[in-house]
């Protein structure tokens, strides 16, 4: 009976969901702050802390793209 | 020798062009069915990326059978009878629009055939359980809970933000995990082709022990899962994004995204789940995310039977199989006469309740018995008319 590595398994299981998670968030987040900020647009109010911190978060999430990318070519490490 | 080297390197990318089609919908089945990119773009984009994640990784999964059997008991007519019951079971369930693991249908067919070669004793059963039924078992709850959670946030975080005016960015949100997934896929399907038309050309002496793949055998299998991918899978398609739950794009994006971790974290630590099982667990876990989202649990469950029954039934064929190739080469033709008639009668079938890219979103429903076809969803429906070659009916 070979061994199974459960603690791997938990390690995945705590992973995946963990990155799921922050990358729906900050996809999210950030969508939510660039509708917020063409609505404010729209009535004449200052927009730059909606708009920044909408493509803060969309570059954030674009990071952990880039980071599960870099994962799968073995020849990035 | 010869005949049968050939024989197992073409029937090898058969499997592989199967595995793409029946695959495909892991990927875009989602924003298929919620209109983030149109079904050709889709499959097109899919096919791509298949390629491309096929050549990307060029460490080749050095064991195919993964320790379920002794590799000194392989030879080629095995691993042919193997393929045969794979690429049956594959063409079986995407007849009835079910996504099963074409990984589980390939190590079934290929235990089955070793079984009939050399009896019981010759499969290492725990490490079925442990390398695959635990796995098939953990998958799709691991995709599903990340899927879940994924999806309740997001609609927390969105609070009372417009639907459609948020629906823009999601799309592209949703694209783009989708766009992830194929690439996944063909690092990991593709390389599996790859690795038994190496394996099979080491066994017969063509080529030196412990060397990759020769660069046809990487060109033709990264065509042969592309092209299987491109043509699309639509029935598959159809049951992923319509017949499990009804797909939003924030819910889709937020189970790409669940899909890719999933795949991404559980292949960096070792552990290879099957796409397939991830890719639908994380849709129903989407569907249990999101509020007032209607989880059709008769479809899951017919599911699930089928992932459970893909081991043993892609045994049974290769098995089956395997008694015809171990009498020689009359054996073998009369195998592969078979294989190529059975493929027909599937396709034949399939026709009767047709399904493609330009009805794929219409309705939930597979196989529609009673007569009533896709002419009754679509009045103006041109289907039974239309030239052959401008429809694709895979």
């Amino acid at each position: 009976m070979p061994h199974v590595d459960w603690t791997a398994l938990l390690v995945v299981a705590l992973v995946s969901v963990v990155a799921s998670v922050v990358f729906a968030g900050l996809l999210a987040g950030g969508i939510r702050a660039l509708v917020a900020a063409r609505a404010a647009t729209a009535s004449g109010a200052p927009t730059t802390g909606a708009l920044s911190l909408g493509y803060g978060l969309l570059a954030l999430a674009a990071l952990t793209v880039l980071y599960g990318l870099y994962l799968i070519v073995p020849q990035l490490h | 020798m010869l005949f049968v080297v050939t024989a197992v390197v073409v029937v090898a990318l058969v499997f592989d062009f199967t595995n793409g089609f029946h695959d495909s919908a892991n990927a875009m089945a989602g924003p298929i069915a919620t209109g983030a990119l149109r079904p050709r773009t889709a499959v097109v984009l899919a096919a791509v990326l298949n390629v491309v994640g096929a050549c990307l990784s060029t460490e080749v999964a050095k064991t195919i059978s993964n320790g379920f059997f002794d590799e000194r008991l392989v030879s080629p007519s095995i691993i042919l009878a193997g393929l045969v019951g794979a690429i049956v079971w594959n063409l079986l369930t995407w007849l009835l629009g079910l996504p099963s693991s074409s990984s589980h249908a390939l190590f079934g067919g290929l235990i089955g055939a070793v079984v009939v070669g050399a009896g019981f004793g010759s499969v290492h059963g725990w490490v079925v359980v442990s390398k695959v039924l635990l796995p098939a078992l953990v998958a799709p709850l691991v995709a599903g809970l990340a899927a879940a959670l994924a999806t309740r946030l997001t609609y927390r975080v969105l609070g009372r933000t417009p639907k459609t005016e948020a629906a823009a960015g999601f799309r592209y949100g949703q694209a783009f995990t989708a766009s992830l997934v194929a690439l996944a896929h063909g690092t990991s399907d593709g390389q599996k082709t790859m690795g038994v038309i190496t394996l099979v050309l080491v066994t017969a002496g063509l080529q030196q022990a412990d060397t990759g793949p020769q660069w046809w055998v990487v060109i033709a299998a990264g065509l042969a899962i592309g092209l299987g991918t491109y043509s699309g899978g639509w029935r598959i398609m159809r049951t992923m994004g319509r017949g499990i739950v009804e797909i939003e794009t924030p819910q889709g994006a937020a189970s790409g995204a669940a899909t890719t971790a999933t795949i991404l974290a559980s292949s960096h630590l070792g552990f290879g789940l099957s796409t397939t099982h991830v890719s639908t667990g994380a849709i129903l876990g989407s569907g249990v995310g999101r509020e007032g989202a209607e989880v059709r649990w008769g479809v899951a469950r017919r599911m699930v039977y089928a992932w459970l029954l893909t081991l043993p039934a892609a045994g049974l064929v290769g098995g089956l199989a395997a008694l015809l190739a171990d009498l020689g080469l009359a054996g073998v033709i009369v195998l592969l006469v078979l294989l190529a008639v059975a493929c027909l009668v599937i396709f034949v079938l399939s026709r009767r309740h047709r399904v493609d890219r330009d009805n794929v979103t219409d309705s939930a429903e597979v196989m529609v018995f009673a007569g009533a076809t896709g002419r009754a969803l679509r009045p103006t429906d041109d289907t039974h008319t239309a030239p052959d070659h401008t429809r694709s009916g895979v």
